[in-house]
């Protein structure tokens, strides 16, 4: 293995997979009939461990997934490239406070 | 031209990989919108006040549009990755096709699925 | 036939000629005729006139392909003639490739392998040793991939398709050893990286080498 690039690119894939029975599974839970979305279902699926297990699964691979698209799509730019660095910083920061507050939000239940 | 000849691309492939990008960043910033949206559960008051407001008829063309850009970003998605180890290259118009249709029937599927839920 | 041609001196401007059409007459014959009858002051590169020497690629109605493998029977009304994108123009149809030869050069093209020239041996290879890389080794460095892939068309520094087809070719040679230090060189965050699979290149390649395979298949060797 040659460094953070090649894993990315491995991870950008898995989770993009697995995302697509996660987010199909989120979409039946939340919108196959709207009673889901009622607040004390919404609060009592957030209590629950399974759902919590599942949420954070989700939000793991949701964060990384698209900041790192984002990053890939800022060092296709000679403007991005040139401050590589600068790029990978920022948008780690960005990515990790957006799942930590996710992750918050799922502690709160 | 910047980073506008991203867009200028004819062959279908090259459309695939701009509506890839442009769904990509569209779902990116509907996440950062979903995790502020859901500050709300905090309180039952301002939860049922939103979801009010946004589980309805009003925004099912956002929703729908939405589906869209998730059951395209995601098919194509799963086409890129079996391309990008190296396989099936050389089919890549007939999976192109089968993808179109996939996205349509996911779309109309899903967007009819909603829209039962949103009752009357 | 109305040949219209994007014309650079200073600035950029289009150009119309009229062009008698003769039977099996290229795109290339049609500029040479400009040159000779209409405006000897016309810009263009070309060589060897047969698909060789990948010198005269140019956009025709759109598309990039060889002037000299492009019949002027294809097209029926006019056809548009212009310099390849992502390249600097130099003059009309001339593109600067420096920059595009020194990404070549980059990945190392040539066999790296000890050889003992006091006491010379074939190298042999069996046809299915050569079929590994045989279609990546037809590459004639005429640009048409990097002039239309999108992640060249934003970062000048990105190896580009054709640098990656020749990175591919060597290192799936039976002979060459050097498969780790070009795998190091494409592995950089300007190299494989940065294809997004738009195919760009595997549908302007006019020797169809698919050049967008063999920088996947590169990616698959940097897995293990
Ligand atoms: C549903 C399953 C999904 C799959 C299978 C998937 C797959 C992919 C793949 C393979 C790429 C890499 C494309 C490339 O190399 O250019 C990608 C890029 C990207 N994805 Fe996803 N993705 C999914 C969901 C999402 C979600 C939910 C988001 C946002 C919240 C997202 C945001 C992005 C972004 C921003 C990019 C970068 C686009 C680019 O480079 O042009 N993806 N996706
Ligand atoms: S890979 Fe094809 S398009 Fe690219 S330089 Fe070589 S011959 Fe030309
Ligand atoms: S003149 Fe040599 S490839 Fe066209």
């Amino acid at each position: 293995m040659r460094g953070f690039e090649p894993i990315a690119w491995i991870f950008q894939a898995l989770t993009g997979i697995a995302m697509v029975f996660l987010i199909t599974a989120h979409f039946l839970t939340t919108h196959a009939n709207h009673e889901m979305l009622s607040y004390e279902n919404a609060v009592s699926r957030l209590g629950s461990f399974e759902y919590k297990v599942f949420y954070f699964f989700l939000l793991l691979f949701v964060t990384f997934h698209a900041f790192n698209g984002l990053r890939a799509i800022i060092l296709d730019t000679d403007g991005g490239m040139r401050r590589k660095k600068v790029v990978n910083a920022v948008i780690s920061v960005i990515a990790l406070v957006a799942f930590f507050y996710g992750a918050f939000l799922l502690s709160r239940f | 031209m910047g980073i506008l000849s991203w867009f200028k691309y004819r062959s279908p492939f090259g459309i695939a990989f701009m509506l890839q990008r442009i769904t990509g960043v569209v779902l990116l910033l509907y996440l950062c919108l979903h995790l502020v949206y859901l500050t709300s559960l905090q309180s039952k008051e301002l939860y049922e006040s939103l979801t009010s407001l946004t589980v309805s008829k009003q925004f099912f063309v956002f929703d729908s549009l939405l589906i869209l850009c998730g059951i395209f970003h995601g098919l194509n998605g799963l086409r890129i990755v079996v391309h990008e180890l190296g396989f099936a290259h050389e089919k890549r118009k007939p999976i192109l096709a089968v993808l179109v249709v996939l996205t349509i029937l996911g779309w109309v599927l899903g967007s009819y699925i909603l829209y039962t839920a949103l009752g009357d | 036939m109305r040949l219209l041609i994007r014309r650079f001196d200073e600035k950029s401007y289009w150009q119309s000629f009229e062009v008698p059409v003769k039977r099996g007459m290229t795109v290339l014959d049609a500029l040479f005729y400009v040159r000779e009858n209409l405006d000897p002051t016309l810009a263009f590169r070309a060589s060897c006139r047969m698909g060789i020497c990948g010198s005269c690629a140019v956009k025709i109605n759109g598309k990039p392909r060889l002037a000299c493998e492009t019949q002027i029977s294809k097209f029926k009304k006019e056809i548009k003639v212009e310099p390849i994108d992502n390249f600097k123009v130099i003059r009309d149809l001339v593109t600067e490739f420096e920059g595009f030869f020194a990404k070549h050069k980059k990945v190392k093209p040539y066999l790296i392998a000890e050889a003992d020239y006091e006491n010379p041996v074939e190298w042999l290879q069996t046809p299915k040793e050569l079929s590994r890389y045989y279609v990546f080794s037809l590459c004639i460095k005429c640009g048409a991939c990097a002039s239309v892939c999108p992640a060249s068309a934003t970062l000048n520094g990105y190896l580009g398709p054709a640098a990656l087809v020749s990175a591919y070719r060597f290192n799936e040679d039976s002979r060459d050893n050097g498969k780790e230090e070009r795998l190091k060189i494409v592995s950089d965050s300007v190299g494989v990286w940065r294809c997004h699979s738009a195919m760009e290149c595997s549908e302007v390649c006019p020797k169809q080498i698919e050049p967008a395979k063999a920088i996947q298949l590169l990616r698959r060797s940097l897995l293990r």
